[in-house]
């Protein structure tokens, strides 16, 4: 069962009253100098120890994340830059290496037409000079066989003669006849 | 069965040496004992990687900041602050909301309570409005300078620079004297408003569940604890606030004097 006990309640309120009234405003509201600095001293431990044991710890570990962040932001910032250098840099230099080898290409395309060229007059003065031994060994040896022919056709003939005119001929008679047809024969 | 309606004074329910213990301050020692467990488990387990408690606490504290910094202006200011804003905000709403805890208002020792929410007894309340209101003028001298802090409330270079303008000058000088001791008596004012409206809404509350549960002990009493809940929140939130308000605008430069 319920009830209200105000007539306990009206006393209370009755002595509090009559307490205040003796002790003042701040006693009537439970002000008390012991209390107070019981209840600061208290505020003051909580504060310690909500900043030393919990926020100093958090927020200091929070700040070191954020500094760690925005650091590896900055790196990745700083690599991303150096990744595009390096590509252009790679591009460059692709493009150096390409021309340096178009030229090269073209030089080398030089050098062995050159080169080529050189070859071939070398070759076809080689060949020149081949052509011109042969002709002139072809020369001689035709003009050796031209004299052992002739020396031989000589000695036919000469036997020949011999046989046909069946006179002995003296050697100066023969030497000077031999003589005659070969001079007829050179002509 | 009786309503027993809370007196404004808290119940002294024993003494230690010749000091007094009243439930208020068991109240009290049970937060401390409570941030003190929660700290030293912080502390051992805070890392850069967070853990699961670490990153609970973290969430609260940035979001906590977040409006801190709406008042600040900057995330400097707020951590400069935050030894006495978050202290007070994370008492405040510890000490509310352990007022709901049951055996509040139930366990007994001799004819009173043992435990009774903190911020029920004005001596805490005043407390802490003196230390944030006094915080601030600490901050403000650090800050801006001696001179320039009680500049603010009382200009005595331009009250003795007033006497070269005549009698509007020496006007105008007493006007903002008069302003001065207005701005002091405002200082005060902040203390009271502070103490008082915490307490209050703490003590009103308090009275409240009392009442209902007296009435109907079963279910009743439970949508008024919940919005307890939300009161115990929004008044740490306005106390923490205020608090910040008050540190923010004392290490605001002073505007320059005006030329008379």
């Amino acid at each position: 069962m319920f009830f209200i006990d105000i007539v306990h309640a009206s006393s209370e309120a009755a002595s509090a009253a009559a307490e205040g009234a003796q002790e003042g405003l701040l006693a009537s509201l439970g002000i008390n100098v012991t209390l107070f600095l019981f209840q600061l001293a208290n505020f003051i431990v909580v504060a310690l120890i909500l900043w030393f044991l919990i926020l100093k710890p958090l927020t200091k570990k929070m700040a070191e994340r954020q500094k760690i962040i925005d650091e590896s932001l900055d790196n990745a910032k700083k690599v991303q830059a150096n990744l595009e250098q390096s590509e252009q840099d790679y591009q460059k230099r692709l493009q150096e290496a390409k021309r340096a080898a178009e030229k090269v290409l073209e030089q080398a395309g030089l050098e062995s037409e050159k080169l080529s060229s050189e070859l071939k007059d070398k070759a076809k003065k080689e060949i020149e000079s081949l052509v011109a031994q042969a002709k002139r060994n072809i020369q001689l040896e035709k003009e050796e066989m031209t004299v052992a022919f002739k020396g031989e056709a000589a000695t036919l003939v000469a036997l020949a003669l011999e046989k046909i005119l069946s006179e002995k001929m003296t050697d100066e008679r023969d030497k000077k006849f031999i003589k005659e047809i070969v001079e007829k024969l050179d002509k | 069965m009786a309503i027993h309606i809370p007196t404004l004074a808290p119940e002294i329910i024993g003494h230690i040496g010749q000091w007094p213990i009243t439930n208020t301050i068991i109240n009290a020692w049970l937060a401390i004992i409570i941030f003190l467990f929660i700290g030293l488990a912080v502390r051992w387990s805070v890392q850069l990687r967070p853990g699961k408690l670490q990153n609970f606490f973290e969430y609260i504290l940035e979001l906590l900041m977040g409006y801190f910094d709406q008042v600040t202006g900057e995330r400097k200011r707020t951590i400069r602050f935050l030894p006495i804003v978050g202290s007070v905000f994370f008492f405040i709403l510890l000490s509310n909301w352990l007022g709901l805890l049951p055996g509040t208002g139930s366990i007994t020792v001799g004819r009173n309570f043992l435990l009774r929410p903190a911020n029920t007894d004005l001596n805490l309340t005043l407390a802490m409005a003196m230390v944030a209101v006094l915080s601030s003028h600490i901050f403000g001298f650090l800050t801006v300078g001696v001179a320039a802090h009680i500049g603010k409330f009382v200009q005595i270079k331009n009250f003795f620079k007033s006497f070269k303008h005549g009698p509007i000058g020496i006007f105008t000088a007493m006007v903002e004297g008069a302003v001065g001791l207005i701005e002091i008596v405002s200082e005060l004012a902040k203390v009271l408003s502070l103490s008082l409206r915490l307490f209050g809404n703490i003590f009103a509350g308090e009275v409240l569940i009392s009442v209902i549960s007296a009435l109907v002990g079963l279910l009743v009493p439970t949508p008024f604890m919940l919005l307890e809940l939300l009161v115990g929140l929004i008044q740490a939130s306005v106390f923490a606030m205020l608090t910040i308000v008050y540190l923010t605008v004392a290490t605001m430069e002073p505007h320059g004097a005006e030329e008379h």
